[in-house]
């Protein structure tokens, strides 16, 4: 190959070729990472994200945020310490929400037939949009960590709090009180209900009532600076270019 | 003026650098057949899906367990040992705009890629988890694990390989070894497969039904990471892309 030879026919084409490849780029990055992102988030926080019953104050608030911080800190360490592109988390939150919401609607409801109100996903947008702003603007992995780590915990229960409110209203059925996303999971057996009778709402803090949450999310927020860290590291190694010869398989 | 219509009649004749329509023709082979198999577990999955021990289970599950198994072995070797067979040997002298077709080509793949494991790893996993969240299973090869163990994902296993195996072998970029991230990216999620042995045994062994996160499934989440390894992919494949544009765009 001549080193003067040119791939393309002029600067247009370039441009054109450049272009096209961003969008290849692009939609790949999306699809693959969110098939990756969505098994690690269903099969590590998944209970607690399909119904409502199990969104609760107590381990929905913590899970939820802890186990979802990872492959958003590790799309970031690439996207923007290679290219200055300052959406890795919220590229990600949106394809997994992509790939939920099909879910719900076409195997959730369409298959097994529980209604979307019941199924629908937890939302991960507004702590997405803090964790890039924060590195946008501070540029500083370190900052990100801390304060969009801690941020990412303490914002999901009120983000999630205007779609769950109505479902969070107290109800009483057959002489027992009970929230009304309570009462749709008791009408909506599953094989995961002995689980959620065993693990949903208990504790000592519930006996309190209104700390569970807001103690939940600043737990949440802590161990999620610390999760952020680790996945900024796996996102540069998976990052990496290497080559290895053949000899060391 | 004669070697300019002679260099237009050129162009003319040149492949597309990217062609679309062999893109969109395998992105719509995956959709619609993904389609046609969902519409089939939502058919028979209710009908004769329910209960192993029925005869229907046996016609309408096991008979597409076997098929399925069978066109994967024939499409795989079919597949991998054309790639193989038609090699370039003389990949270092090409020139700089076959390069550029064949990282266009490339991408071809990897957008299938990109669609095999959006429905191997998001579709039909977590459609798994609603349907025995409501099924209480009887067997190993229940309808959702026919599609999702045994079908999506051996679909994108192949693809990923038929990937790895194209750049291998028809791009400069990648001669200087085997792609560390490739590999992790390729061979991470094909040990998901492998992983289904722990996770139909566990299920055998104990009543698992009642929570999707119990760490039986932890295998399928530490493979799942893997694909982080587009990550790398995307890196090697802008340095070579930039190599091959640079003076083009400055």
């Amino acid at each position: 190959m001549s080193a003067s030879q040119s791939a393309v026919r002029s600067r247009a084409e370039a441009v054109k070729v450049s272009r096209t490849f961003d969008w290849m780029i692009l939609f790949v990055m999306f699809f693959i990472v969110l098939g990756g992102y969505h098994i690690h988030y269903m099969l590590t926080g998944g209970d607690w994200d399909f119904w409502t019953d199990w969104k609760d104050r107590r381990l929905w608030v913590t899970v939820a945020p802890i186990v979802s911080i990872t492959f958003p800190a590790a799309v970031q360490a690439c996207a923007w310490y290679r290219y200055r592109l300052p959406f890795g988390a919220v590229v990600c939150v949106l394809g997994l929400l992509l790939g939920e919401w099909i879910n719900r609607y076409l195997n959730f409801w369409g298959w097994t037939y529980f209604p979307v109100n019941f199924c629908f996903p937890s939302n991960l947008i507004p702590g997405a949009i803090v964790l890039d702003g924060i590195l946008l603007l501070g540029g500083s992995m370190t900052l990100t960590a801390v304060v969009g780590g801690l941020a990412w915990g303490l914002l999901f229960y009120p983000g999630n709090w205007p779609i769950i409110a109505p479902l969070h209203v107290p109800v009483e059925y057959n002489g027992m009180m009970m929230t009304l996303a309570d009462l749709q999971g008791y009408n909506y057996v599953r094989t995961g209900t002995p689980e959620y009778i065993r693990m949903v709402e208990k504790g000592t803090l519930r006996t309190f009532g209104k700390d569970v949450a807001p103690v939940s999310a600043f737990f949440s927020g802590f161990v999620s600076i610390i999760i952020y860290f680790l996945w900024h590291f796996f996102g540069r190694w998976f990052a990496s270019t290497d080559f290895i010869s053949g000899e060391n398989l | 003026m004669a070697a300019i219509s002679e260099s237009v009649k050129a162009d003319a004749a040149e492949a597309p650098l990217l062609n679309k329509k062999n893109m969109f023709a395998g992105a719509a082979l995956y959709v619609v057949f993904y389609a046609w198999v969902r519409w089939y577990e939502g058919i028979y999955g209710w009908s004769a899906g329910l209960d192993s021990f029925a005869p229907e289970f046996e016609t309408y599950w096991m008979n597409f367990l076997y098929i399925e198994m069978v066109a994967e072995i024939v499409v795989a070797s079919v597949l991998w040992g054309y790639i193989w067979k038609t090699r370039d040997r003389k990949v270092l002298s090409i020139t700089p705009r076959e390069e550029l077709r064949r990282h266009f080509t490339h991408w071809i793949w990897l957008v299938m890629y990109g669609i095999a494991v959006y429905y191997g790893a998001s579709y039909f996993t977590e459609q798994d988890g609603t349907w025995h969240q409501t099924i209480v299973r009887d067997t190993d090869f229940t309808p959702s694990h026919i599609i999702e163990f045994y079908l999506a994902y051996p679909i994108y296993i192949i693809t990923g390989v038929a990937s790895l195996l194209y750049a291998k072998t028809r791009l400069p970029a990648y001669q200087q070894g085997l792609p560390l991230q490739y590999l992790v990216a390729v061979i991470g999620p094909f040990m998901i497969l492998p992983n289904v042995g722990l996770n139909e045994w566990g299920h055998t062994f104990w009543f698992m039904e009642e929570l999707f996160v119990a760490p039986l499934h932890y295998g399928f989440v530490f493979f799942g990471w893997a694909t982080l390894g587009v990550l790398g992919i995307v890196n090697i494949e802008v340095a070579s892309l930039s190599k091959l544009l640079k003076k083009d765009l400055a």
